[in-house]
């Protein structure tokens, strides 16, 4: 367990009989919000206290004690996104192209009865901007609350597999 | 073609000036890696990043591989990560704990200080083979303040007590916030690259006169950054919404003075915040574990900042303000890595240096606020210089304005101003000329 409450190696396979479409279809929407630079919306997929994490040490257990690319609460993103759109942000001036896959996606965790999963998936992004490509790829795992049809993310933590590198300057959200 | 005399390299420096070959020419670089990276004092490491007997770390100064390690008498060494038979990289794990170190290549074995212990069938050796004569490279000098160690892998030049001289107060003014007195290097590492040479980063540290500009986006309606401190309710009044104009940088921003030593160093004064103001459950509790230790007298002393953001030239930079010590690797011409080390206060409580932690992370990791837009102007300058329509780059800011200081022992000037570049090339001058 991290201090954030995920477990540090999930049974491989998750859940059997879980139907995994809603939770795929919620993952591609989010990418898909980042990819579309609406970064408020995406933000307000976030519970009121959801958290947003990318380690920078591999099988980091605890964000409050160690450095993090990410690690943004509700008002961290929204000062975030207020300078993704204020007009002199240099690094996004021209802003980076992205596109986000989600894939082997497995539901870790199901509390039907509380309506709370935890979800983890492939995933990769893939950013162009000035000529460099690059792409960032890793395990992401989404603690989600169920809201009407859909759900809000309680936590959102990406394991790139190169977490521990030293990055090119980087504004896009993974 | 360039040799490298100090003729032609006082041509590159001129009053108010520098040369862009200072930046883009390659032979220039490789000078510089000889000698400036290879003979000033530079830093390696910080004790607390290997308290145990055999703990060790891997790093680089410049272009040299080492391994920063706690010998079994306690000592920290600085020795040069390459076996010395035939040369591998000797440790190839960015940290761990070893009581001896045994290249993977034929098996040469090596002590904690470097010493050569053991070599696979020494039946074999030269008749005249010692093992004395094969210990790790070490750096020829070592120094330690506070835990800072730096080394120097020249045998002569100026001592480490020159070379730190009014820096100490710097470190000083960082460690004695620690209600332990000590600070800890070990909250992990913050890694950034930027396509564009060392000495952008290292510029700066102490260029206060781009804030407004390169950093618009960080600063609200008001003109007021994003608070960057435990405790502070926003940042620094950085542009003057009175004025009307978005660009304009506050009088309080204006105000701000830099301060230059000897060798090249500085630093900027403090950012004027809210200090009355500042308040929060961690820090509150934060300045009372400072005060238990130090009495509420000294403990008001040190939560009065002094320093903003300070340079040991060449390769270190600690920072006051969001608590951090970063070292600038230059890898070629137009590539740079650098790393950040958060500072961890030992005794305060828990939950202040994870909010030093946390802001860290939105002021400078690859992904920050702040950095990004500084990495940004870095690699753009750097496509600028390949330009040779024109030769030389602009620093003449406030030039004649130096003013002695007899507080610091330092020369000081209005921190929108660039006499703490102009004296970065002074020092680059001297160590080039001087070692050639
Ligand atoms: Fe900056």
């Amino acid at each position: 367990m991290d201090a954030l409450g995920l477990p540090s190696a999930p049974a491989a396979g998750g859940i059997a009989g879980v139907d995994r479409e809603p939770f795929e279809l919620f993952l591609i929407h989010e990418g898909r919000l980042l990819d579309e630079r609406e970064f408020e919306a995406w933000m307000e997929l976030f519970t009121e206290d959801g958290l947003y994490w990318v380690p920078s040490t591999s099988g980091e257990p605890d964000p409050y004690n160690q450095a993090s690319l990410f690690f943004d609460d509700r008002q961290l993103m929204k000062t975030r996104i207020e300078r993704l759109r204020h007009p002199r942000i240099h690094i996004q001036t021209p802003p980076s192209r992205t596109n986000h896959m989600v894939s082997n996606v497995v539901v870790e965790e199901a509390d039907e009865k509380a309506g709370t999963y935890l979800v983890s998936s492939s995933m990769m992004m893939g950013e162009f901007r000035l000529d460099v490509q690059r792409i960032f790829i890793g395990r992401q795992f989404h603690r989600l609350v169920r809201e009407g049809d859909s759900f809000r993310i309680a936590l959102k933590r990406v394991n790139l597999i190169n977490c521990d590198t030293a990055f090119e300057a980087m504004a896009v959200p993974i | 073609m360039f040799d490298g005399t100090p003729d032609e390299i006082s041509k590159l420096i001129e009053p108010g000036r520098v040369h862009r070959r200072v930046y883009t020419d390659e032979d220039i670089f490789e000078l510089e890696m000889e000698r400036i990276f290879n003979r000033a004092w530079m830093f390696a490491g910080h004790t607390s990043q290997i308290p145990n007997i055999g703990d060790y770390i891997t790093t680089d100064i410049g272009r040299q591989p080492i391994i920063f390690i706690r010998h079994k008498d306690g000592s920290p060494q600085v020795l040069l990560n390459r076996c010395a038979h035939r040369g591998p990289k000797l440790c190839n794990d960015p940290c761990g704990n070893a009581r001896a170190l045994t290249c993977l290549y034929h098996g040469w074995s090596y002590d904690t200080d470097g010493s050569l212990i053991d070599v696979a069938m020494p039946e074999g050796s030269a008749p005249h083979f010692d093992k004395k004569d094969f210990g790790l490279a070490k750096a020829a000098r070592m120094g330690e303040y506070r835990g800072f160690i730096f080394v120097s892998f020249a045998e002569k030049g100026a001592s480490f007590d020159e070379f730190l001289g009014p820096m100490k107060a710097n470190i000083d003014d960082l460690v004695d916030r620690a209600p332990e007195g000590a600070i800890s290097l070990d909250a992990g590492i913050h890694r950034y690259f930027f396509r564009g040479n060392w000495k952008l980063q290292v510029e700066n540290v102490l260029d206060s006169y781009h804030v407004p500009f390169s950093h618009a986006s960080t600063v609200n309606k008001k003109g007021e950054q994003f608070s960057r401190r435990e405790g502070d309710k926003e940042g620094a009044q950085v542009i003057d919404e009175k004025k009307g104009k978005k660009e304009s940088t506050s009088d309080v921003w204006k105000g701000r003075r830099s301060y230059v030593v000897d060798f090249g160093h500085g630093w900027t004064s403090n950012t004027e915040l809210k200090e009355g103001e500042r308040s929060s459950p961690a820090y509150d509790a934060y300045k009372e574990a400072l005060a238990a230790k130090v009495g509420h007298e000294r403990m008001e002393e040190i939560l009065a900042p002094e320093f903003h953001n300070s340079l040991l030239y060449p390769n270190c930079s600690i920072m006051g303000l969001n608590m951090h010590v970063r070292v600038i690797r230059p890898v070629t011409t137009d590539l740079t890595e650098v790393t950040v080390y958060p500072v961890k206060l030992v005794g305060a409580p828990d939950e202040m240096n994870a909010a030093n932690i946390r802001l860290l992370n939105v002021t400078h990791s690859a992904a920050s606020f702040v950095q990004t837009d500084d990495l940004e102007a870095f690699r753009r300058t750097q496509v600028g210089l390949q330009s040779v329509q024109s030769d030389w780059i602009d620093l003449s800011r406030g030039m004649g304005e130096e003013q002695a200081d007899s507080h610091y022992n330092a020369t000081s000037e209005s921190a929108m101003h660039e006499m703490a570049i102009r004296a970065q090339y002074q020092a680059w001058l001297y160590y080039m000329c001087e070692a050639a």
